[in-house]
């Protein structure tokens, strides 16, 4: 069943640090460890920022409610969890909830105001704005967290290090996603369609694709993405007002390091922000988002466009 | 009657301007003089917040670069003042400590920011923006992380003393109406004219000559150097600085009083700016979900009053004078707001 964890917003769960007369030493262990919480949290990123890459590299819509929609998946999983004690339905529930609220986003507000990227942004903003209020009211300001089911909640030893299941399932799921995403925009013809509307939009609308279908289906993935990801970021971090906007930050710098609208950006930048994000609170806590922050600047002033983005910015 | 009236404000709306804005003057100078410090207060966060979505709008309405990172300068001059008095400081020379502090945070990011543009600047401005917030909530030994840092004493000018709320109103007001003044002349110079040039179509610009990047650079300086005055106003009216204050929700916060007031009209902000500090000080009482109601009245102006409150009246002048005047009207007062970017865009697509 579910727990409240009342944790500060950065508390990872404690990770026992085992020597079993190895001869590594702590240092390196902490390394490794260290090490391995940034490739799985950059996991998570990667479910965060494959959605919203994709959203921009197709429609040039920066979905600011992207962070709000991540949290508020992670609150539906959270009731699911409580009343069913089930967390495959809380995954689907977080997930197929914000598929709709997608859905509803797109074709309600957002289509009325195609191409007109400011008008579009700031009705992200001001959504992400209500849903955070209500969001509020509903679930108040305390940290809310959800833990996976039994086998997923122990830790494996690996070697001289033991570490928790749970962060090496997020990996899991990211790197299935990653695959399926991969397999279907290369592989498929609707990967096609949205990889054609990626380069000429208009092109593909006039040899007669409904390219806004395919905007519609490109949105609503991203959102389930955000909302599978918030029910395992409950799991991973906290829930609480704030944690929107802290991720859809990651999510931002991510993509931006990797480039807008690039899947192999989203990857790559996953990694280098998931790394960095760590080693920066492992070993300077008080500095930690500096170390978002250099990447990102000389990344920026080498390759305005991003590690991976065609698009010039 | 009526009808006499509504054609003598039509044929003078450039007067009607001007009778506003000293309207709104003289009700900020009586202020003080009802004799409750909560209007006092209250007076002051629409001065400050107002001045720091004005130079916002010089950023985002005139020149094209809407920034979801502007509370930073707010934030950067305000912490600059608390650092400067916990290092022991007087308060005249935290003033200029946290200045420099702003100039230098504002040369650096803008050699960031300058770099990209539309989506990408946004995107840039708010990773940004949060960084400064992440330091300010992390850095515990400068900052005072979570805490926040008290700001220990208000300065004085000689004989005049800031110590009590109302002689800081009157300060407050004093620098407000320089800052606007300067603003407000340097969008109608030449170089703001250029600036909306960029705006409008920015290759263009480009191709006749105009150094688009140094024009951006000196646009980005300017707007964040007067928001980290309101920064260091906020500093000496709130005696204390925290981490939330420049928060994402912030952020997205002052970019709401540009919007609701008028993207591109000057004023337009400080009416924004009126509007969301009514809403927080006088509406949360009875209202639980307020901020879901200004989040609403944020997504229909974005969707239908696309001038904002102040563009939608200059628009109705304009269309009075059509009506009643004489002449198509001067341009200046022809208010597009959010419009004027949308289209914008689309030229840069090409």
């Amino acid at each position: 069943m579910t727990e409240t964890r009342w944790a500060s917003k950065i508390s990872l769960r404690a990770l026992p640090l085992v020597t079993d007369g190895l001869d590594l030493s702590a240092k390196l262990q902490t390394f490794i460890q260290q090490t391995m919480n940034g490739i799985t949290y950059a996991g998570l990123l990667f479910l965060l920022g494959s959605g919203f890459t994709l959203i921009f590299g197709l429609m040039r819509i920066v979905n600011l409610a992207h962070g709000t929609t991540y949290l508020v998946g992670g609150y539906v999983g959270y009731v699911v969890i409580a009343s069913t004690g089930s967390f495959v339905l809380a995954l689907l529930a977080g997930g197929g909830s914000m598929a709709i609220f997608g859905a509803i986003l797109e074709r309600g507000l957002l289509r009325p105001v195609q191409g007109k990227w400011i008008s579009e942004l700031l009705l992200t903003l001001g959504v992400s704005f209500v849903m955070g209020d209500l969001a509020l009211a509903i679930f108040g300001g305390n940290p809310l967290s959800v833990r996976m089911p039994g086998f997923l909640d122990r830790s494996s030893l690996i070697g001289p290090i033991t570490y928790p299941n749970q962060r090496f399932f997020i990996l899991a799921v990211a790197i299935v996603v990653a695959v399926v995403l991969y397999v279907l925009i290369g592989r498929t013809r609707a990967g096609a369609m949205i990889r054609a509307g990626v380069d000429d939009q208009e092109m593909v609308d006039a040899l007669g694709i409904r390219i806004k279908r395919v905007f519609t289906a490109v949105f609503v993935l991203g959102a389930f993405l955000a909302g599978l990801a918030g029910v395992l970021g409950a799991s991973l971090l906290t829930l609480y007002p704030g944690a929107d906007s802290e991720i859809l930050t990651y999510a931002l710098v991510v993509v931006i390091v990797g480039g807008m609208g690039s899947l192999k950006g989203a990857v790559v930048g996953s990694l280098v922000v998931g790394l960095l994000d760590n080693y920066g609170k492992a070993y300077f806590p008080e500095l930690a988002y500096f170390s978002l922050f250099a990447p990102m600047v000389l990344i920026l002033l080498w390759r305005p466009q991003g590690l991976f983005g065609k698009i010039a910015a | 009657m009526i009808g006499g009236a509504v054609r003598m404000v039509a044929r003078h709306s450039h007067i009607f301007q001007v009778v506003a804005v000293l309207v709104a003057l003289m009700v900020a100078v009586i202020i003080p003089q009802l004799g409750s410090s909560f209007y006092v207060s209250l007076g002051l966060s629409v001065l400050i917040y107002g001045l720091l979505a004005i130079s916002l709008d010089v950023l985002g309405g005139y020149t094209g670069l809407i920034s979801l990172g502007h509370a930073s300068f707010l934030g950067v001059g305000a912490y600059g003042i608390a650092y400067a008095l916990k290092i022991g400081l007087d308060p005249i020379r935290a003033i200029g400590y946290a200045l420099v502090a702003v100039i230098i945070t504002a040369l650096i990011f803008g050699l960031v920011a300058v770099r990209v543009r539309e989506l990408t600047f946004v995107i840039l401005t708010l990773a940004m923006g949060q960084i400064v917030w992440g330091l300010a909530f992390r850095w515990v030994s400068v900052s005072g992380g979570d805490n926040g840092l008290p700001v220990t004493g208000r300065p004085s000018f000689g004989p005049i003393d800031l110590g009590t709320d109302v002689a800081y109103y009157y300060f407050a007001l004093a620098v407000f109406v320089v800052c606007v003044l300067i603003m407000w002349l340097l969008v109608r110079s030449p170089f703001g004219l250029s600036l909306r040039g960029i705006r409008d179509n920015e290759s263009r610009m480009r191709m006749l000559g105009y150094n688009v990047v140094v024009h951006k650079y000196l646009a980005f300086i300017i707007s964040g150097f007067f928001a980290g005055i309101s920064g260091v106003l906020f500093a000496f009216y709130n005696l204390y600085v925290s981490p939330t204050m420049i928060d994402f929700a912030h952020n997205g916060t002052i970019v709401q009083m540009v919007i609701v007031g008028g993207l591109g009209t000057i004023w337009g902000p400080l009416v924004g700016a009126g509007v969301i500090v009514f809403f927080q000080q006088f509406v949360s009482i009875s209202v639980q979900r307020w901020e879901t109601v200004l989040g609403i009245i944020f997504i229909l102006t974005v969707l239908f009053a696309r001038g904002g409150l102040w563009g939608g009246l200059l628009n109705l002048m304009t269309w009075l004078r059509r009506r009643y005047g004489e002449g198509p009207p001067p341009s200046s007062t022809v208010a597009h707001g959010l419009s004027e970017l949308d289209t914008s865009a689309n030229v840069a697509v090409d």
